[in-house]
């Protein structure tokens, strides 16, 4: 087990590695001129303003040197600065991390609470009223674009109870309820969408679940539903389950732009996106990785839960 | 699960959303009518993006930038605040206490507050007048150089700046130019502090203004507290303002609706979109007002086919202004010509005058005729249309204008495809000239001709997209900067601007109009003909 970690780790940093490769190249690869983008709402930057400009920022050395002061910058800790804002890149990129995780993570926990027991009740019911609905249920979370559900959210508030959610970001220490309301709608908004999805996936590993020899064998024995359905059946159904989840949440690190952008989260992946149409590498480098270590680090974990749900899973040494 | 199990979870979700959201909307917004202004409270506004270089508004040419910097910042004289109008007749002192023209307009003399300090607690003094200003001319001699300094001809008739003593400071001009004034008195024109690097007013701001920046959560917020020691005495009224950054037009105008924000942003608020908010919320004041933006068209005129006159005039003539006007913006425009008519604007063409300038013909089929007639001259007919591309920036509010010119040119022989171009590559590949023809917006910072002129239409300026270039309408617009008499001067303005359309210079559509929105309990918060003016928020109130 240990062995199998430790492998998966150097994987991952040679992932890493190979990551900030790619994002780097891409962004310089990326048409127009940095300063000019940088600096458009000046409306026009003259040659020697240009010039200085791209010497004070660093991008006038040439790329390779630009690209090992980035990773020499990461491994010391220190990520450089915003060109857009003049200020360490950390110290903005800090307070949008716990934004995000939260907002992930609670439309996750959304997603499963809504689409694993309506999954298990749609494949224990197959083919009744109840499943015909629930499964149009999901369908209709899986056709909703979140951003559309989203906006519809805001807009039914507001013209029903003439009431929006706060519009910056409401810490927990300052009010937790409000903070709770912030979190809840966007997460329903996003969790509807993963809910439908898990609960594709919970009912049809169910069902072939059910099909089984061993859970033939638990009926036969007289066990009840509970047992049968809970116990045996699910917890083998499990796996791809938590596959997708593994996946949902890691898409959602960086794929909740719309959703940050209309609820008004101050959040990684709507700053991801401001920060690339301003061409203001060091954030955007430094999230982009960041997520790219959110990305690794869960689907590890999932690999890990494998082994915790089937004892048949054995981690390579 | 069972099917009651089920149903209780929901219910459960159901009960907590409500439990969560009772107290919330309980939020009231109760107006009383109260004509003395009260102190306290805090102004909740909108940014559509966030600050760009902070509050450097000398490096910047937005209004993204300057709406939320000026509350911390002063200039040395201002457009009065409570008179929606601007002009050299409603300038008032900031800075300056008193100031004249001497020497026939050659020497400007401002006689400083005393006892004026900044919000780190250092005097103001001439020191600071002089710092900036020289800055901003990039005299040799200057003791600082800013990053960017985009308006810099602005200040190209300076010649020096001179301090006789601590509270006085003279800005010697190379020739005559009373419109100096009014480019003193807008929005882009704080005073910096010389004892601050002007770096530093990308992430902090050290005015001498009515409020003091509190806190700036990047992409979040920009909070200001009141400046207890300004030097208007009972100003400002309000205890702070927020100006929160909302990315999302259909949140930005959720949240004014709400009664989460008090006031729209300048130039936001469309006619349509005015319609939809009062409707909702019948209570809401809205005002139109100007927001000295023009939809233009510019054309290359060092690339073939525009610079030939001929065609420039021919699209000029296709694109019939009042049919935009109505169908692209709702009529939530006028018309006009080089600077926005009256009452919007002080220097523009009246609705008379218009009439036989290009696309203003009483029938549009006229314009029509005499535009495929001038085409056939140039040596374009049906048979052999001109392709060109049309670019224009990717915001709605652009493409929806350049479409309606893509159908109108098509109807004289010109076959026209869109191009988009990304926002922050449209300033630069525009004064590159790397493109045919385009669809654009001008913002001008206060309505002056001299603010307008030289920054558009002079010889080599970086911002006169269509490359124009005319000696004679250069000495026209040096002689009307120039006039003292104040009727000369206006009918000088009238002149340039009919041979600027004459030229096509860059044939102007529209004059657009802001549907400024604030809730009844906002008092004193009048917008002007120009949106850049405006916010200093030191008269502003709230009656709540």
């Amino acid at each position: 087990m240990k062995t199998y970690v430790a492998q998966r780790l150097v994987i991952a940093l040679l992932t890493l590695l190979g990551m900030s490769v790619v994002i780097f190249a891409l962004l310089r690869l990326a048409p127009g001129d940095i300063v000019d983008i940088l600096f458009s709402t000046a409306g026009y930057v003259s040659p020697s303003e240009k010039q200085a400009i791209m010497k004070e920022l660093g991008i006038d050395r040439p790329y390779w040197v630009q690209y090992v002061d980035w990773i020499r910058q990461m491994l010391t800790g220190d990520l450089g600065k915003s060109y857009r804002y003049d200020q360490p890149a950390w110290q903005i990129i800090r307070p949008l991390v716990p934004v995000t995780l939260e907002l992930a993570a609670l439309s996750t926990l959304f997603a499963v609470l809504i689409g694993v027991p309506t999954g298990v009740i749609s494949a224990v019911r197959q083919d009744t009223t109840l499943d015909y609905v629930l499964r149009l249920f999901s369908l209709a979370g899986l056709s909703m674009p979140a951003f559309w559900l989203a906006m519809v959210i805001i807009l039914c508030l507001v013209t029903w109870l003439a009431w929006i959610p706060p519009l910056s970001y409401v810490s927990p220490f300052e009010d937790l309820k409000l903070h709770a309301v912030q979190f809840l709608l966007p997460a329903l908004a996003v969790g509807y969408r993963s809910s439908a999805l898990i609960m594709r996936i919970t009912r049809s590993s169910l069902l072939e679940v059910m099909r089984e020899d061993y859970i033939r064998t638990a009926w036969a024995k007289g066990q009840t539903g509970r047992v049968v359905i809970w116990r045996h059946a699910l917890k083998n159904a499990l796996l791809p389950v938590v596959t997708v989840i593994g996946i949902e949440f890691a898409f959602l690190i960086g794929g909740l732009v719309v959703t940050e952008t209309v609820f008004n989260l101050p959040g990684v992946a709507r700053f991801l996106v401001q920060a690339i149409l301003w061409r203001d590498y060091p954030i955007v480098q430094n999230l982009v990785m960041f997520i790219a270590v959110v990305v690794i680090l869960s689907n590890l974990l999932v690999d890990m839960l494998y082994g915790v749900l089937d004892p048949r899973v054995r981690y390579g040494g | 699960m069972s099917r009651v199990r089920v149903a209780l979870l929901s219910i459960t979700i159901l009960a907590l959303a409500a439990v969560l959201l009772a107290p919330a909307t309980s939020q009231s917004q109760s107006p009383h009518a109260s004509q003395t202004p009260k102190s306290g409270g805090v102004l909740n506004m909108m940014l559509r993006e966030d600050l760009s270089q902070g509050f450097a508004v000398h490096e910047t040419a937005t209004i993204s930038t300057v709406w939320p910097a000026m509350p911390c910042l002063n200039n040395l004289v201002l457009f009065d605040p409570l008179k929606k109008t601007e002009s050299v007749d409603t300038i008032i002192g900031e800075l300056a206490e008193k100031w004249s023209w001497q020497d026939n307009y050659r020497n400007l003399v401002f006689f400083l507050r005393k006892g004026v300090k900044w919000h780190d607690g250092q005097p103001f003094t001439a020191k600071d007048v002089k710092f900036t200003f020289d800055m901003l001319r990039e005299a040799p001699d200057a003791p600082a150089k800013l990053r960017i300094n985009p308006r810099k001809d602005w200040y190209a008739n300076v010649e020096a700046i001179e301090t006789p003593d601590t509270f006085t400071a003279v800005f010697r001009l190379k020739k005559p130019q009373p419109s100096l004034l009014l480019m003193l008195a807008s929005g882009y024109t704080p005073v910096y502090a010389a004892h601050v690097p002007p770096a530093d007013y990308r992430t902090n701001c050290v005015g001498t203004g009515p409020f003091k920046v509190k806190e700036w959560r990047k992409g979040e917020y920009v909070e200001y507290v009141r400046n207890p020691d300004y030097f208007v005495k009972g100003r400002p009224y309000l205890d702070g303002l927020k100006y929160f950054v909302i990315v999302e037009r259909g949140t930005r105008q959720a949240a004014i609706q709400a009664g989460k924000l008090d006031v729209s942003f300048p130039g936001e608020t469309s006619k349509t979109a005015a319609e939809q908010l009062k409707k909702a919320v019948p209570q809401l004041v809205i005002t139109p007002a100007s927001q000295n933006v023009a939809d233009n068209i510019i054309m290359n005129m060092k690339k073939p086919p525009f610079d030939n006159l001929k065609v420039r005039l021919a699209v000029s003539h296709a694109i019939d202004r009042r049919a935009l006007i109505q169908a692209v913006q709702q009529g939530g425009a006028v018309g006009g010509a080089g600077l926005a008519p009256k009452p919007w604007g002080f220097w523009g063409l009246a609705e008379k005058d218009l009439v036989g300038l290009p696309g203003y013909g009483a029938k549009p089929a006229d314009d029509k005729a005499l535009a495929k007639k001038l085409m056939a001259e140039a040596g374009v007919s049906r048979e052999k249309p001109l392709k060109v591309e049309i670019v224009t920036r990717a915001i709605a509010v652009y493409v929806d204008m350049a479409s309606f010119v893509i159908n109108e040119l098509k109807q004289i022989g010109i076959e026209a495809t869109l191009k988009q171009i990304e926002t922050a590559q449209w300033h630069a590949m525009a004064t590159r000239g790397d493109y045919q023809i385009g669809a654009n917006l001008t913002g001008i910072g206060p309505d002056d001709p001299d603010a307008n002129y030289y920054e558009n239409y002079a010889c080599g300026s970086p911002r006169n997209y269509s490359q124009y270039c005319n000696e004679e309408v250069m000495k026209m617009i040096d002689a009307q900067s120039q006039e003292l008499d104040a009727k000369k001067r206006l009918a000088l303005n009238f002149a340039i601007q009919k041979k600027l359309e004459a030229d096509a210079a860059r044939p102007i559509l529209d004059w657009k109009l802001d549907y400024f929105t604030v809730w009844p309990h906002v008092k004193n918060l009048i917008p002007h003909q120009s949106i850049y003016n405006f916010g200093r928020m030191q008269e502003v109130w709230s009656d709540k």
